[in-house]
């Protein structure tokens, strides 16, 4: 049975608790069956809103529709009943980890076709076609939890399949999914169209999607509306993903060791995920850290601030890590968490403002220098809010700033610049080279975004095939 | 979250989840248990170290309780935590899943006594004195407790007691003003005076 | 056995052996747990815990009940003994079902609400996560040169939003998984409460009743 539904959003208009405006006001779009459609926007524009709106989870679980249907061929998402729904449309989430409830492959999926009441003579038979689509067989009886982001969403778009779902919406699927486990993920999607699936996919990052994507919408941010491009359009949009950025880094060469790193190796879930890798973070420059998703890089932050384990020798200033004071430790190699909630120890800005001002380890940060800072990234106004409904972009820019007044002597940043918009980036660059050239800080950053950061970096570690090494260019 | 008046499936996620992290944290402390035990022991004094730390086997309950504001919230809270704690194979067996409906019993007596209806300092001392109570008389049965001398016997009532006035009263009113203020719960969260 | 029957019976002894004091009825629940647990072929490591550990904590209680209180030798071994059948009441249970047949069981069986079965069943499943976050938010606090302690309201505080924002994501990707509250579901395996169940549950349960009848300690 192929319907074709195609899903309509008709003057849509959104709005979550606390929030001083609508995320989605008045969005019109039509996103045709049979298609591979891309919304781009960037990072907390409102796309992961629509496409719960679209599921039918918003407005159940969060905030209140305020105008507006959405249709699903002919009929609106909020008069189909919860239980025929699924079968209809399915949203694949953004973090792997929190998408399944059940401990392995092959319970969840049997969970999932049990809520569908599909005959249990059937269970089997669906289930295991449905791995065998997406190549995954081996992966039924394994533990949802000992599985890297690749092969967990490739197990969330199993189950997609096995549920027959119509309409299947995907948002930034990729952002823990190593390159191959991506390529391999985007040919089933193509070959889902191809069977008369109608599939929305909600990214930022545009790699790869140019010749995949049937259609492509953008959300605007400014004005909170979406749109489909032509040709010219797309042609600019995918244009920065697909031209090599041509930033040159020097060789460490006589510059002294801050830290060091031994035969190190990561074992995750049994599988070997870097090393055994050996080589030195040099003392008072920026390093930057490349690689694709899902191979490690942030996994290599956790080992650096011991939270994970690992074996091998890391060591600071000539020091066996593992023998320093856990305390002592914390404040000397301090990491800026990739997700800002995580930092945060206080409830309002001034809290955590005043958390890292009483111990900071440098009288580099005055008051005044703060007040300018905060000026710069248009925090201001916003220093007694609350952390937590901040944007995300404000989130990472307090997060920033605290961590910057700590002063510790190595701050490691993953990916600092995530959801910035340019102005504020190149503030946060600038702060960034002060605190290194004035401080004498040394920083190692993980950073997918490049673009509007040249001259930062002194040097570029690149992390491919489990093994660091210096390059003196990207890619 | 905002709270209906009855139980859905990410409420019971919800209160779930907190019960286990409290476990967790409870359980990154247990050494602290072990020690006060292996101090307390050659006094005949052992009791005293569960005693200290009750109120944090107990947290679970009052927190869940006023938290998501619908009956039984407080029993589930603190049961479901021993009940995974006994699943996982803790070192006290079956007794975990019977403590644990017994300090659930005595937590959410004190949100029955105020009929669901009071959120604030009161409801939580009402909670500590029962759960207090209850889980007292439970251990006169269990473990003898109605065998010391009287004296003794007060003192262990007390430090029970002043453990989960602190733990479940003091610090879990800290915590949910934390919550207030971050207003993450939605509306309708902050207490009624 | 069935794991509802199974948690029931174990829960009935547990709860009697709480008012009883008999100590051969608590040694011969221990020896029959142990046995179960030898069929099962559980690890030598647990075993070696379950014998020595709970040994510890149960001798300084009945240490204190003697020197601080009037306690008599008859009842320090009733409480003595009371301890380790607990421990093998439980492990006779969690030793040799799994969370995921439990939760069928009560699902099928005990026709527990499956909004409780799978909302628990998914917490229980992200425990590795919940470890892991309590470890990150000490971290976290520690680089800022807090050290969070067992009575900081941070660290609960920040344990719960975790909470928060899981159960929501949680909730909405089960719901995407076709979830709906109170709504039928099919059964890829039917549990089902054999006759043999019942018979062995109860004629255990009806012949330990024997003991406290019988003149020994």
């Amino acid at each position: 049975m192929v319907n074709l539904v195609n899903v309509t959003v008709h003057d849509f208009t959104f709005q979550y608790d606390h929030a001083p405006r609508p995320t989605l006001n008045h969005v019109n779009v039509t996103f045709p069956d049979h298609r591979f459609s891309l919304l781009s926007g960037p990072s907390g524009t409102g796309k992961s809103t629509l496409l719960k709106s679209i599921a039918g989870l918003y407005p159940e679980f969060s905030g209140h529709q305020l105008s507006g249907t959405i249709t699903l061929g002919e009929h609106a998402v909020s008069d189909i009943a919860a239980s025929q729904r699924s079968s209809l449309v399915t949203l694949l989430f953004q973090d792997p980890n929190q998408q399944f409830a059940m401990d392995t492959v092959e319970h969840e999926l049997v969970f999932a076709l049990e809520n569908l009441q599909v005959p249990a003579n059937e269970i089997n038979d669906r289930l295991d076609k449905a791995l065998a689509f997406i190549g995954i067989s081996q992966l039924k009886h394994r533990t949802l939890t000992q599985l890297s982001g690749g092969e967990k969403q490739k197990v969330a778009l199993a189950i997609i399949v096995a549920m027959n779902s119509q309409v299947i919406l995907l948002d930034e699927p990729f952002a823990s999914v190593d390159p191959e486990a991506r390529h391999s993920l985007l040919l089933n999607l193509k070959r889902l169209v191809n069977q008369g699936k109608t599939v929305i996919l909600a990214d930022h990052d545009l790699t790869e999607y140019e010749t995949i994507a049937d259609n492509v919408f953008a959300l605007d941010s400014a004005s909170r509306q979406i749109k489909e491009l032509d040709r010219d359009e797309r042609y600019q949009l995918f244009q920065p993903f697909t031209r090599p950025l041509s930033q040159q880094f020097s060789l460490p060469q006589q510059q002294p060791e801050m830290m060091s790193v031994q035969d190190l190796k990561l074992v995750q879930n049994g599988r070997l995920l870097l090393g055994p890798s050996t080589f030195a973070l040099m003392a008072h420059r920026a390093t930057l850290i490349t690689g694709a998703n899902g191979t490690g890089k942030s996994t290599f932050f956790s080992a650096l601030t011991r939270l994970t384990n690992y074996t091998g020798l890391i060591t600071y200033q000539q020091k066996n890590i593992q023998k320093i004071r856990r305390s002592r430790y914390a404040t000397t190699v301090n990491l800026m968490f990739q997700d800002a909630e995580t930092q945060f120890v206080n409830v309002t800005v001034n809290e955590e403002l005043a958390l890292s001002i009483k111990h900071s380890q440098t009288n580099f940060y005055t008051q005044h220098r703060i007040d300018s800072m905060l000026a710069d990234l248009n925090l201001t106004e916003h220093r007694n809010q609350v952390l937590y409904s901040l944007s995300e972009g404000q989130k990472k820019k307090v997060q920033l700033v605290c961590m910057l007044i700590m002063g510790a002597p190595v701050l490691l940043l993953d990916e600092p610049f995530k959801g910035l918009d340019y102005q504020s980036l190149q503030v946060v660059a600038q702060l960034l080279k002060s605190a290194m050239t004035e401080l004498g800080q040394t920083l190692i950053v993980i950073s997918h975004q490049l673009n509007g950061l040249d001259g930062l970096f002194n040097y570029h570690l690149q992390l491919r095939d489990g093994q660091f090494s210096y390059q003196e260019a990207l890619g | 979250m905002s709270h209906s008046s009855s139980w859905h499936l990410r409420s019971i996620i919800l209160l779930a989840l907190i019960s286990l992290f409290f476990g967790v944290i409870f359980w990154v402390i247990s050494p602290l248990y072990d020690v006060l035990t292996a101090i307390l022991t050659p006094m005949g004094l052992a009791p005293f170290a569960n005693e200290i730390l009750i109120g944090v086997w107990c947290m679970a309950g009052p927190v869940a309780g006023y938290l998501l504001r619908i009956p039984v919230a407080a029993f589930l809270g603190e049961f479901i935590g021993a009940a995974v704690e006994m699943l996982l194979g803790s070192q006290w067996g079956a007794s975990d899943l019977i403590a644990g409906a017994i300090q659930g019993v005595g937590s959410e007596l004190g949100f029955t006594l105020t009929g669901y209806k009071r959120y604030n300092w009161g409801t939580l001392l009402l909670s500590a004195v029962t759960v207090t109570l209850v889980t007292f008389g439970w251990d006169m049965i269990k473990n003898g407790y109605g065998s010391y001398h009287l004296p003794l016997l007060l003192g262990l009532l007390a430090v029970r007691f002043l453990s989960n006035f602190f733990f479940g009263g003091v610090l879990t009113k800290a915590i949910v003003n934390l919550l207030d203020r971050a207003h993450v719960l939605g509306t309708g969260a902050t207490p009624q005076n | 056995m069935n794991p509802t029957v199974k948690l029931t019976l174990i829960m009935v002894l547990a709860l009697e052996i709480s008012f009883t004091q008999s100590i051969t009825m608590n040694v011969i629940l221990t020896l029959l747990g142990l046995i179960y647990l030898l069929i099962h072929r559980i690890r030598w490591q647990t075993l070696f815990y379950f014998l020595t550990i709970p040994g510890l904590f149960a001798a300084a209680l009945v240490w204190s009940l003697l020197y601080q209180g009037t306690a008599t030798n008859h009842f320090a071994g009733v409480i003595f003994s009371r301890m380790y059948a607990y421990v093998f009441l439980g492990g006779a249970f969690s030793l040799t079902t799994t969370p995921y047949q439990l939760a069928q069981s009560l699902e099928q069986n005990a026709h527990l609400p499956t909004k409780f079965v799978y909302g628990i069943l998914a917490a229980v499943n992200m425990l590795p996560r919940i470890r892991r976050e309590v470890a990150t938010i000490r971290s976290a606090a520690q680089m800022r040169g807090v050290t969070l302690h067992f009575w900081s309201p941070v660290l609960y505080f920040k344990a719960i939003l975790a909470a928060l924002k899981w159960s929501e994501n949680t909730a909405e990707a089960m719901t995407s998984h076709g979830y709906v509250e109170d709504t039928p579901r099919s059964h890829v395996i039917t549990i089902s409460i054999s006759r043999c169940d019942y018979v062995t549950a109860v004629s255990l349960f009806i012949l330990l009743q024997g003991i406290l009848f019988l003149p020994v300690p």
